[in-house]
């Protein structure tokens, strides 16, 4: 049995819904959810902690279930983006407020503790007014983290950080994290920190879960366009022309790619390949491993922080890759350039035709 | 135009201040008649203020807080007697409180309210009631919830929830609750008049007192009786302003 259940959940709050949202996490786990804005997240982390009640569906924690136990019977903590600290509280007072509930001795220990690990004893005596957003979203971790809870939600609280102080507060959540065994379930908007914390993932839209598994899985195989896009693959539709001892050909259109998965012959299929694992040559290769090689033509250089994203055609078909601004100064190439697509067979994978709506696994 | 509006205003009530003289004001603020309206006035005004804030702290989180079945009637209803006027306000308490079942089950219970002081606090009451519940609804409305989510998922109860959280981040609103509330308390006028009847020196607070003064010509206890009421209304007015809570 999973250590978390969440099993056909429904709630109407009228402008947000949950519709039949089911799923199962190990101990340990940390699930990164990510979906567009009113998609549901927040009130699936509300309804686990127990703030509404579903209408159907029910919830499991360690084998029991709580689909409406009382939130302050369910020892699972929460995380918000405005970290929601108390305003009359000093850091802390704020910190040491879950743990007077549980404990009369040793509070002090406790808080110097976590306050050193997070890197905030010095900020103890003050308000929360007084700290910067970093500072209260440590204060707010601190203050989930240190009355041990079996499980650990998290709505977008790195949102309102910069990227620094924002990749800082990822390190040390992964420190504390490290120590304790706790599962996760975190709302973000950002990749990275899927990429950085997750093992595995869950996409929302319209109130419904999409696809959930573990996170190479979605990223490498997203089963709607919907998916592809925010996971940032390219999703290209193509019928199975080929199939040898479990690999196959796939016919694009513009061309065809070799995949190492199994389809049938014949079978209309999604192919996605990641943009990362693209590798671009000004000139055709030769002697080299890979099945795929493409002519395309450099259509457009989008720029992102220090890699861009080069937009390459074949005809009507478009590939993603992620370059480093390195490379593509040493490839010293410009929109109309030919260029050539390197894509390794395995790197090539096969999604099965999924219709845009509830597609979860 | 604002200025204009202003002007208007200040020279209204400076004139409460300047047409009296300063004896016409000690000797009538000594006299047993007004002796007697402002002790019953702030007696009342007391208890109606206390049973006011009991009722309207849960109703003001409940309306904030909680979505239930037929919330937006229960709104309207609490705010009608805002729109009402006193009189029609009265005329209904009088109705309910007369030879009504509702009525008849209350005076077997001791509690007689028309023409009584008991009517007083009633008529105050539910006269003052919709505004102090305004004031906590949006005051609850200011706090943000989830520092009362954070706070159950930490392992308080609701009750320690609101104890711990909400009502001390609602002290500000609470206390310009309680002060509108004892304002409005010690001001209501109509509501009383219809209810408790305004007895000479029996059911007589201080609108009653400057209300039977300017019917008998005895300008100087009219005013004098304002001016008191004033002073309350600008107390009342400067703590609110202060604690910023708006309605």
């Amino acid at each position: 049995m999973n250590f978390l259940g969440v099993e056909d959940l429904h709630i109407d709050l009228g402008e947000f819904h949950l519709k039949g949202v089911s799923f199962g996490l190990n101990q340990g786990d940390y699930l990164m959810i990510i979906g567009p804005t009113g998609a549901g997240k927040t009130i699936l982390l509300e309804s686990i902690v127990g703030f509404w009640n579903p209408q159907q569906g029910r919830i499991w924690l360690e084998g029991a279930e709580i689909t409406h136990e009382l939130p302050e019977r369910r020892n699972i903590g929460i995380v918000y983006q405005d970290y929601a600290l108390i305003p009359h509280f000093t850091v802390a007072e704020n910190i040491a407020y879950g743990l007077k509930k549980r404990m009369k001795r040793g509070i002090d220990d406790k808080v110097r503790d976590i306050a050193g690990a997070l890197k905030i004893d010095h900020l103890l005596h003050r308000k929360p007014d007084t700290l910067s957003g970093g500072e209260q979203q440590r204060v707010a971790l601190a203050r989930a983290l240190i009355v041990e809870p079996k499980l650990l939600l998290m709505d977008e609280p790195f949102s309102a950080l910069d990227p620094r102080t924002r990749r800082e507060t990822r390190r040390l959540l992964l420190d504390v994290l490290k120590r304790r065994k706790i599962t996760v379930i975190h709302i973000s908007h950002d990749l990275n920190d899927a990429w950085a914390l997750a093992n595995k993932l869950a996409i929302f839209r319209d109130g419904v879960m999409l696809q959930f598994g573990p996170m190479e899985d979605i990223f490498r195989r997203p089963k709607t366009r919907f998916i592809a896009d925010f996971v940032g693959a390219s999703l290209l539709d193509g019928r199975v022309v080929a199939n040898d001892n479990g690999h196959c050909t796939v016919d694009l259109g513009d061309f065809c790619v070799a995949s190492i998965d199994a389809a049938d012959r014949g079978n209309e299929v999604l192919v996605a390949i990641r943009p990362e694992d693209i590798i671009v040559s000004t000139e055709h290769p030769a002697g080299i491993s890979a099945q795929n090689i493409i002519e395309t033509t450099l259509h457009r250089v989008v720029p992102e922080g220090r890699a861009c994203f080069l937009s390459l055609r074949a005809n009507e078909t478009e590939l993603t890759v992620l370059v480093t601004n390195n490379a593509l100064h040493q490839l010293d190439i410009a929109p109309g350039d030919t260029v050539y697509a390197i894509i390794k067979s395995a790197n090539v994978r096969i999604v099965n035709q999924a219709h845009e709506g509830n597609v979860c696994s | 135009m604002t200025f204009f509006i202003t002007l208007l205003l200040v020279l209204a009530i400076g004139s409460l201040f300047v047409v009296p003289t300063l004896e016409d004001i000690r000797q009538n603020i000594w006299n047993a008649e007004m002796r007697y309206s402002l002790k019953l006035s702030l007696g009342t005004g007391l208890i109606s203020t206390i049973l006011v804030m009991f009722f309207a702290l849960p109703i003001g989180y409940a309306l904030s807080r909680f979505h239930f079945w037929g919330k937006g009637f229960v709104k309207t209803i609490i705010d009608m007697p805002i729109a009402f006027p006193e009189l029609v306000l009265g005329l209904c308490l009088l109705l309910l409180f007369g030879n009504t079942p509702v009525g008849k089950l209350l005076s077997a219970l001791g509690l007689t309210f028309v023409f009584t002081k008991k009517g007083i606090v009633a008529a105050q009451f539910f006269t003052a009631l919709p505004y102090a519940i305004r004031i906590m609804k949006s005051t609850f409305d200011y706090i943000n919830p989830r520092i009362e989510f954070v706070s159950r998922s930490l392992g308080y109860s609701m009750a320690e929830t609101f104890k711990n959280i909400s009502l001390p981040l609602a002290k500000n609103g609470i206390l310009a609750s309680t002060v509108i509330s004892f304002a409005r308390c010690i001001g209501t006028f109509g509501t009383v008049l219809i209810l408790a009847g305004g007895s000479f020196m029996k059911t007589e607070i201080l609108p009653i007192t400057l209300y039977l003064n300017i019917s008998y010509g005895n300008m100087g206890m009219a005013l004098t009786s304002g001016i008191v009421l004033m002073v309350v209304s600008f107390i009342a007015i400067f703590i609110f302003e202060k604690t910023e809570v708006g309605l």
